[in-house]
């Protein structure tokens, strides 16, 4: 999160706003991250980012507005960390695709844990506002999970309520992991999820064949 | 009334005073959530005296979380009674019985359904840590119940406990308590599959 250089610059307002209220979104889940929710305060957002706190409400009205708006921007960044990583390897087939983009997700969630704490941890606590958000998240998985996907091993389907659960499983999971503050182990557990997302639809050799060829 | 009619026992009156008062919190917590929940509305619906409440609670959050461990320990002791009235061996037959009494005890009890599975988790840090707790209980329960089998993720009961709740708590959250039994089938497959034994396709 770069300061812009004093004075000067040459940037146009429009950017310069624009850059604000980004830099109020990192610094926010940054805050969040370090202090909680609770303690967070709009001082402590423009602070870190900055920005006065009058420019502050030029960009939210309230410190839950920011939130929302970081809420949003963190499921973004992971969202689009997964669906790049798949895009990738797009001609690939369907195991290789979903483990691809469970590998780029743990990386990111490893490598980001502000973004973790907000998404997974923290921002499920700031009230009930949030879940739909949450839940909205969680479920856009579910499409990418089930693109191509092959039948279950005895040649029937896979439910469409089977990869919910998965992906439900898989989020709770993580999320246990990051309010337990094991975010930077979040990559450990690539065969166990790639294992539990993968047998539905390949039975647990199958998946566990994929996951040993690594 | 007849001046012969006898007196309900005090206990009696007790605990059925503290009953309303949680089916009180729970019925105005679907109604309009935690957050907006007051003393003043709980005691209105219970029809109790305000002193009455904090004779028994400490306040808003102490009822809450009362709330949230009985009809916790209700389920648990229903859910513990199906089980253990089939046979130990089948498994798979324990799991469904279980299952079925949990969806069907938030199907004849939706209010309370929500109170433990959509406002606990975000209520207050307190509801959410016993949420987590609870959650954990399950997970511990599940893998005691578990057939073994070689080289089963240690993480498996965390994402199918996880998993369940994600759908039941989708399901409550958007008023589809009383259609919970009909998760029975695919939770039930969701559940059971992983533990099929490697080989048998």
């Amino acid at each position: 999160m770069d300061r812009l250089p004093r004075g000067r610059h040459g940037l146009s307002p429009e950017f310069v706003a624009r850059n604000q209220r980004d830099r109020l979104i990192a610094a926010l889940i940054i805050t969040l991250a370090d202090v909680g929710y609770q303690k967070t305060t709009v001082s402590m957002i423009g602070r870190r980012a900055a920005v006065s706190k009058s420019d502050f409400y030029k960009h939210f009205d309230s410190k839950d507005e920011c939130f929302l708006a970081a809420y949003d921007f963190a499921v973004g960044r992971i969202r689009s960390a997964a669906v790049d990583a798949c895009s990738a390897v797009r001609s690939a087939d369907w195991a290789t695709r979903v483990r691809v983009g469970v590998v780029a997700l743990l990386t990111l969630l490893a490598e980001e844990p502000a973004l973790a704490a907000i998404v997974l941890a923290e921002g499920l606590r700031a009230g009930r506002g949030i879940y739909d958000r949450y839940q909205a998240a969680v479920e856009s998985f579910v499409p990418l999970l089930r693109e191509g996907a092959p039948d279950g091993p005895g040649g029937q389907p896979v439910p469409p309520a089977t990869d919910e659960a998965v992906v439900g499983g898989v989020a709770s999971l993580l999320s246990r992991r990051v309010i337990a503050g094991e975010s930077a182990d979040l990559t450990g557990l690539l065969p166990d999820v790639l294992e539990f997302v993968l047998t539905p639809h390949l039975g647990t050799e199958g998946a566990r064949r994929i996951i040993s060829a690594g | 009334m007849s001046a012969t009619r006898p007196q309900l026992p005090q206990e009696f009156v007790a605990a059925h005073k503290r009953r309303r008062m949680i089916d009180a919190m729970a019925a105005l917590c679907a109604e309009q959530g935690y957050e907006a929940t007051k003393i003043a509305d709980v005691v209105r619906r219970a029809h109790v005296a305000r002193k009455t409440l904090y004779d028994n609670f400490s306040g808003k959050e102490e009822l809450f979380l009362t709330a949230f461990d009985t009809i916790l320990a209700d389920a648990e002791t229903e859910v513990a009674e199906a089980c253990d009235a089939i046979d130990p061996a089948d498994w798979v037959a324990r799991t469904e019985a279980g299952l079925r009494t949990l969806l069907e005890i938030v199907a004849a009890h939706p209010d309370a359904a929500r109170l433990a599975l959509v406002e606990a988790p975000a209520a207050t840090p307190a509801s959410a840590a016993r949420y987590e707790a609870a959650i954990d209980g399950f997970i511990a329960r599940l893998r005691e119940a578990a057939p073994p089998g070689p080289g089963r993720p240690a993480t498996l009961e965390e994402a199918l406990v996880g998993g369940t709740v994600w759908i039941v708590q989708r399901q409550v959250r958007h008023g589809g308590a009383a259609n919970a039994p009909n998760l029975l089938p695919e939770l039930t497959e969701f559940v059971i599959s992983p533990y099929r034994s490697v080989g048998k396709r």
